[in-house]
């Protein structure tokens, strides 16, 4: 591949109207070769004053997740509410692909830029209403967050603690934003489903997506264990939920990091046992491990519990998270060290791999390392063009170059609010 | 008359097995593409695990398994040895005819076979070729195997769910095998819409594990930026966005704010809480008298967020006092139309039978399954105005479509199909064949 290959959607022109719902359904397209341009309300949205910020000081450009969840993408800012704002974003949609949006269901259309009106001149035009519950329903104008949609989608019902490690556990809702990234997940499905139908028809067509249903999908079995069996699972530390316990798969390793074995249960027969053997031995960790009896199917079994909580915690417990993953790895055992995200720039898999991405601020006058794209396309690469946008930055290149606007138009609408 | 389906007329031929990977061919059968599911009775994983999913009045078996017939809904499925020759033949004469080739196999399977990448684009030049391994196709740790939880535990996100100075409690399934398989159908339908406009095909090398670390930015940022780890003190949070005590920093799930908990609901079952969360002085002010303003609500160091994070703890125990009195549904329900941001925790049993939302939005209709009678299955979270994904058909029976595949698409003779079988090609010769088998070469 050339380095001047582009991305897979090279080409396509996105406007995205979107909050912490839909920026990261807008990074992916953007980082995948689509023009974003990125509208945003005049000083610039919310989402830009979500920390962790630049040296903890915040500001409009100093958001470290505005910062991850845009990249690759133009910005302006336009106040839709304005006739004249209203008219610039007419002229955008006129040329768009896909209009990407996570207003509250019915705002655009009361401003008259709804898919109707917009498709009315541009008939390929696809979009995207990715909102908390979609268009219609009960609960269409409910409020949301990413703990309220991991509270009604399952993900708190299924996470967790065993009561031995911490009594009275609530449902934990796990971190990092999930619930939004569940969301973009699908609404780029959906957007793809309807770019490769209309390379075949030329006609777009809009879409109502929903965090909501994509949050209650994303259980694995929970939801079919309850059609098929009745059964509603049960919140274990680590590991998968369950309709009866199951035993544990976190180990405490000697540094106090944790290493994730599936060790349990029906896993132990007597050739693994012995290859185990041989490795704790290769420490003077093996314990009795190494003795002919554990070559019987039965002993094993009948020796389960020593076996895992003994000799195999204190295996672990005796070398670092690190020696233990990469060691079992080398073995042929799916195992895991439960890493911090910062633990990952050393990983030298991911430098082979060319994961880690540097992007200038220029505006800084520095090069910060980001993460980059979860697969490697071999003839259009999936990768970040340019950090984020700052408020309003390509105001002029966008209404001035290309639609057009003199400077002293730009000065005016700017004075007014309006960009 | 049938809206038209977003993918009509592509093919792909589905290698994937276990969960990730047939949850990313699901969605693409649902679009309306062809999917063509290769499975062995020898090798096969899938249609038994993750899990007893069997109704208990129904015997266990390769075509009973309820979290499969969710998993494998929309797609054909051929049974076929692909390391006899006849077999490889056959497999190959498929994959010039398909649009697609997706696999979920360890790095270096498919290639083994002789069908890598190379191979696959002299079958098919424009062939979009998506394989989605733990750890991806190059790099020195290429080899190493993943289920869900492992993947998770490497990449950064098992560390983020959790309480302060306990284990981490992670995410309570397989995410990257939910997440892990959209990557695959968004690597299909790019390397497709791709196709459409260039005429060119591609590899698309997905790796479960990294496309978890591309979830976590502001986590790493806040270290590559900031050179802040996240194992510090008071991180995660658990349900808060700021553990009391600790310093105040960002917790990389959105704003802090306060309250932001989960707490207990009437009558106090396992599954009995909600969640609330203010992220504004004004919706702390709409939730004060919904709790009847007791006097800890109205004390003026609360009407501000510094107030209400450095008061948490009394915060989320006053809170709670009130909460345990009410169902959870009624909660929210109070609470929203106030303009109170608060949410019922929902089992699956919650979602699939209490939720209005979700019944509204048709989530769970059922289809017929002819060993699982009437099921419900999961629908599609997006409505496509001209081009609706629908599930259509429940998941295959093991080889029940190996007339139609090969004799409607590749034109083998019937009794090609039935000698097929007596050498072992179509279906192992010394294990028993199901009713519709004989039934297919009548």
């Amino acid at each position: 591949m050339t380095a001047s290959a582009t991305g897979p959607l090279s080409g396509l022109r996105v406007l995205e109207l979107a909050d912490e719902k839909g920026q990261f359904c807008g990074k992916l397209m953007a980082d995948l070769g689509a023009d974003v341009i990125k509208i945003e309300t005049p000083g610039g949205d919310a989402t830009r004053t979500v920390g962790p910020f630049l040296d903890d000081i915040p500001g409009p450009n100093r958001s470290l997740s505005f910062w991850h969840y845009n990249t690759s993408k133009r910005g302006v800012t336009l106040d839709l509410e304005s006739g004249e704002g209203h008219g610039l974003f007419r002229c955008l949609a006129s040329t768009a692909d896909i209009v990407l949006e996570t207003f509250k269901p019915g705002y655009l259309a009361s401003l008259d830029l709804g898919y109707e009106p917009l498709s009315a001149t541009n008939r390929k035009l696809i979009m995207c209403s990715l909102t908390p519950f979609g268009q219609s329903g009960p609960w269409r104008d409910y409020l949301s967050s990413d703990l309220l949609h991991m509270a009604a989608g399952g993900q708190m019902a299924s996470s967790g603690y065993d009561d031995s490690d911490v009594p009275n556990a609530p449902p934990i809702a796990p971190g990092g934003g999930n619930a939004w990234h569940t969301g973009a997940h699908y609404a780029y499905v959906a957007i793809m489903a309807a770019l490769v139908h209309r390379t075949a028809t030329g006609e777009g067509q809009y879409i109502d997506a929903s965090v909501h249903d994509a949050c209650a999908l994303s259980t694995e079995s929970a939801v079919a264990s309850y059609i098929y069996r009745d059964e509603v699972v049960i919140r274990q530390t680590g590991r998968h939920h369950s309709a009866s316990p199951t035993p544990r798969a976190q180990y405490r390793a000697k540094d106090g990091k944790y290493v994730n074995a599936l060790t349990g249960g029906g896993r132990l027969d007597p050739a693994s046992v012995r290859r185990l053997a041989e490795w704790f031995d290769s420490h003077g960790l093996a314990g009795d491990l190494m003795n002919e009896r554990y070559q019987d199917p039965d002993v094993i079994k009948a020796n389960a519990h020593h076996i895992v909580e003994e000799v195999i915690a204190n295996f672990i417990a005796n070398r670092t998270a690190d020696e233990v993953y990469h060691e079992a790895q080398e073995r042929d055992y799916p195992w895991g060290a439960v890493r911090a995200p910062d633990e990952l720039l050393s990983d030298g898999h991911l430098e082979d791999r060319e994961f880690w991405t540097e992007v200038a601020h220029p505006e800084l006058g520095r090069t910060f390392v980001y993460p980059g794209s979860g697969a490697i396309f071999n003839r259009s690469p999936w990768r970040i063009s340019r950090r984020a946008p700052l408020v309003g930055e390509h105001n002029d290149e966008i209404f001035g170059e290309e639609l057009g606007l003199s400077c002293e138009e730009l000065a005016r609408l700017s004075d007014s609010g309006v960009i | 008359m049938a809206l038209p389906r977003a993918l009509q007329g592509i093919r792909v031929v589905d290698f994937t097995w276990v969960r990730a990977g047939p949850w990313a061919t699901r969605w693409l059968g649902a679009l309306g593409a062809q999917v063509i599911k290769v499975e062995w009775p020898e090798a096969e994983r899938g249609r038994q695990s993750g899990g007893n999913t069997t109704p208990r009045d129904v015997e266990r078996g390769l075509n009973t398994s309820g979290n499969f017939n969710d998993t494998n809904a929309n797609k054909l499925s051929i049974t076929l040895n692909v390391r006899s020759p006849r077999g490889m033949d056959l497999i190959r004469r498929l994959i010039s005819v398909s649009d697609a080739v997706i696999e979920n196999f360890s790095s270096r399977v498919l290639t083994s076979w002789g069908l890598g990448y190379e191979e696959l684009r002299k079958l098919r030049p424009d062939i979009v070729y998506v394989s989605m391994s733990g750890f991806g196709h190059t790099g020195r740790h290429h080899h190493y195997k993943t289920f869900g939880p492992v993947a998770q535990a490497v990449s950064g996100l098992t560390f983020l769910s959790g309480l302060p100075d306990k284990p981490p409690a992670g995410w309570g399934w397989s995410y990257l095998d939910d997440t892990g398989g959209l990557y695959g159908a968004m690597g299909v339908l790019t390397g497709i819409y791709h196709r459409n406009v260039t005429g060119e095909g591609q590899h698309i090398d997905l790796s479960q594990m990294i496309t978890g670390i591309t979830l976590n930015g502001p986590a790493i940022l806040d270290h590559t930026v900031n050179g802040r780890p996240s194992r510090r003190e008071g991180f995660p949070p658990g349900n808060a966005t700021h553990w009391p005590g600790a310093p105040l920093l960002n917790n990389y799930r959105g704003p802090t704010a306060a309250p932001h908990n989960a707490y207990r609901t009437s009558p106090g079952g396992y599954n009995d809480w909600c969640v609330i969360a203010c992220f504004s002085n004004e919706e702390w002010k709409r939730l004060v008298p919904l709790m009847g303003s007791p006097d800890w609500a109205t004390a003026t160091e609360l009407a501000d967020l510094d107030g209400r994070v450095r008061h948490q703890q009394a915060l989320d125990q006053g809170i709670e006092a009130w909460t345990s009195t009410l169902d959870k549904y009624e909660l929210t329900e109070s609470c929203q139309e106030a303009g109170v941001r608060a949410m019922p925790v929902q089992s699956s049993e919650d979602r699939v039978e209490h939720d209005p939302q979700l019944r509204h939005r048709d989530m769970y209709l059922a289809l017929e399954h002819p060993e699982l009678g009437s099921r419900k299955l999961q629908n599609a979270p997006f409505k496509l105005a001209a081009t609706p994904a629908v599930n259509h058909r429940p998941s295959p029976l093991i080889g029940e479509h190996n007339r139609q595949v090969f004799e409607d698409i590749l034109g083998l003779p019937h009794e090609d199909l039935v000698s097929g079988y007596e050498d072992g090609t179509f279906w192992p010769v010394d294990r028993a064949r199901y009713p519709y088998m004989e039934e297919m070469l009548k």
